[in-house]
């Protein structure tokens, strides 16, 4: 895999509407949407509150569907696939890094690493070694035995980053992964987010209010009343 | 290993581990599972028990004999001339017969007298029986423990191990006034805790004369040749034509007893302890539909990252049923260190009073057991299944 970004797209929204119901009012989030994201994009999608950003996200990790048009991902097609069908294609394509971490309290950073594997077809051997692989790659080597709740939020959430990458897919959405963190986890989360997109090839798609966040991203999208536009940053 | 099962074990040892977040309403949950058990354990140790005191008594090689249309002994009257006849009868009746060929006979009367308990006070109907010397052999399972058994014609008396226990008055060579007269205690015996042990035996004629009753016999015990013996005795009896005989076994006599009686406490017992269960059901409900809630985030995590449907169910019913069946543990060893062998009495055949030990059997504590589980089962059943329907959004939008 290059760690380029290439022509092909690897994301496609095509005339993606998206809608709730409040009550008896319909509100329209996007009426006719379109994106397209190359493999080994990191994409930061800023906007104001409200704007859909995280519906976007949810469509995208196929939790939450559109009412119309098309989401494709690679040759999947999420909005053709039912719930277990999309369940089962997250499971092997798709890492989640969550703004509050949603690490399992009770179970050690090991463990929580160790989630996403459960569901492949990997010995109990194997997994120890991935785990102790990906933990060692977000700096938190010898940390496997520890409990969540004892460690710093930037801790917590580099925890989060090696669940998401476990199972190693291509794919990582992140919704606000810096938002509960202080400016220096923050720099370093988004500093291993930079490093799993060059080194690792992975196709990041990043929610983020924080425009130094989104400075660590190829490129930002900004989204506002159902619509993007882009702007470069010099990578 | 399946990836089923690796997501299944997790998210149980998950769950399980968060209990102590939600302890004081999973405690809650357990112990009314235990209230439950304890409840219906009770009333069915309690049948248990009564059943155990009159079944042991009956033997199925005894056969009683009974007149005037009854199937008890309070009520019967076999008239002296029927008696007459069945002694003189020749020929196999199905009956043993001694080695001078006589019938092996006990006549029976038993009368109810009252005595005061001197430690508490309290007035008790107690079954005084006369009976043949032959008695006490027409029974299974007596042992005399101390003393001898009452002598013919004599006003001596010997006491059943319960009374003997409950009546301090009635020990050995003490002197008690039943009927018109003074009785002197002569023996004890015991029985296994059947009920025989709560009654009081005399002399036949001794007990006729003193409660006026001369010449009435209630019943007729005879030894039975074997197990298969009493239709032949049946048949043999119906050829007399002046009175309606009925002719029981012991063990047959005793069980219809215990059935009525036994069958009253479940009757009871059983509604209390299912609508109980009802109660403990919602509450289990409840329960676990707070479990799910706290577990929310947890769960959609889980599922967002492809745990199935299926691991979030039985997470959250293995957490109901491993509730339930805490609650079962304490109830069974709640309800057997206060029931098993306590001491109860009930007014029994004969109007007389009736001693037993409640009885924690097996049978007992499986019946139980099993209501307390159907609790979590029956109440884990629904909150299981809407932690399979939580929208995995609720991981994303989670707000810390
Ligand atoms: N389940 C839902 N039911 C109804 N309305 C919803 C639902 N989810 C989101 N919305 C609405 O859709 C709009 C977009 O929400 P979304 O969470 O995508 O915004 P956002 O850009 O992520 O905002 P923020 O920056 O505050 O996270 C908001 O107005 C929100 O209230
Ligand atoms: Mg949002």
């Amino acid at each position: 895999m290059s760690d380029q970004p290439t022509d092909t797209p690897f994301i496609r929204f095509r005339h993606v509407k998206k809608g709730y119901r409040i009550g008896g009012e319909a509100i329209s989030i996007f009426d006719n949407l379109d994106l397209d994201i190359p493999r080994g994009d990191f994409v930061a999608v800023m906007g104001p509150s409200g704007s859909g950003k995280s519906t976007l996200l949810n469509m995208l990790a196929g939790v939450e569907s559109p009412d119309a048009g098309e989401i494709a991902i690679g040759a999947a097609r999420l909005d053709l696939m039912g719930e277990s069908a999309r369940s089962a294609w997250r499971a092997h394509n798709m890492g989640i890094v969550f703004q509050f971490y949603n690490l399992l309290p009770m179970l050690t950073a090991a463990e929580n690493v160790e989630l996403p594997l459960l569901l492949k077809p990997v010995s109990a051997k194997e997994r120890r070694i991935r785990v102790g692989k990906v933990l060692d790659l977000v700096g938190l080597a010898g940390r496997e035995r520890q409990y969540p709740g004892l460690m710093s939020g930037g801790q917590q959430q580099r925890v989060g980053i090696a669940r998401a990458i476990a199972a190693d897919p291509d794919l990582l959405l992140c919704d606000e992964p810096t938002g509960d963190l202080d400016r220096k986890s923050a720099d370093d989360v988004l500093a291993m987010l930079r490093l799993l997109n060059r080194e690792l090839g992975k196709t990041i798609v990043m929610v983020t209010h924080d425009p130094q966040a989104a400075r660590h991203a190829r490129r930002t999208l900004h989204l506002d009343k159902g619509r993007f536009t882009e702007e470069r940053e010099a990578a | 290993m399946s990836s089923q099962f690796n997501q299944v074990l997790v998210m149980t040892r998950a769950n399980l581990l968060s209990l102590p977040r939600r302890s004081a309403i999973a405690a809650s949950m357990a112990f009314s599972v235990a209230l439950v058990v304890c409840v219906l354990a009770g009333f069915l140790s309690m049948a248990a028990g009564f059943e155990t005191a009159l079944k042991s008594a009956g033997s199925p090689t005894v056969a009683v004999i009974l007149g005037g249309g009854t199937n008890q002994e309070t009520g019967s009257d076999v008239p002296a001339g029927v008696i007459r006849t069945i002694e003189a009868m020749r020929g196999d009746i199905g009956a043993a017969r001694g080695s001078a060929g006589n019938l092996i006979v006990s006549r029976e009367i038993v009368v109810p007298v009252e005595k005061t308990d001197d430690k508490t006070g309290q007035t008790k109907m107690l079954a005084l029986r006369g009976m043949d010397p032959t008695g006490p052999a027409l029974r299974d399972g007596i042992t005399l423990t101390t003393g001898r058994f009452a002598g013919l014609g004599a006003r001596e008396i010997v006491v059943g191990k319960q009374i003997a226990a409950a009546f301090p008055a009635l020990a050995i060579g003490q002197s008690v006034r039943l009927g018109s007269v003074n009785w002197t205690v002569v023996g004890q015996f015991s029985s296994g805790g059947s009920a025989f042990e709560s009654e009081i035996w005399g002399d036949l004629d001794a007990v006729r004369a003193a409660f006026d009753r001369q010449g009435e016999v209630q019943s007729l015990r005879l030894r039975l040749e074997g197990i298969d013996a009493i239709g032949t005795l049946r048949a043999a009896l119906a050829t007399i034509s002046d009175t309606p005989l009925n002719v029981v076994t012991e063990a047959d006599l005793y069980a219809a007893q215990s059935a009525g009686t036994a069958n009253l406490i479940r009757l009871f017992g059983w509604p209390l302890a299912l609508l109980m269960a009802l109660g403990a059901t919602a509450g289990a409900l409840n329960t676990m539909m707070s479990s799910v809630s706290d577990r929310t985030v947890e769960i959609a995590t889980v599922r967002a990252l492809g745990f199935s449907r299926f691991s979030a169910f039985i997470a959250t019913w293995v957490e109901a049923i491993a509730l339930a069946v805490l609650g079962v543990f304490i109830g069974l060893m709640a309800s057997w260190l206060m029931f098993n062998g306590w001491q109860a009495s009930t007014v029994g055949a004969n109007n007389a009073s009736l001693s037993f030990q409640l009885t924690m059997n097996g049978h007992v504590m499986l019946t139980a057991g099993l209501l307390g589980l159907a609790i979590g089962v029956v109440g884990g059943a629904l909150p299981a299944h809407s932690a399979t329907r939580l929208p995995l959004t609720a991981a994303l939008r989670a707000r810390g």
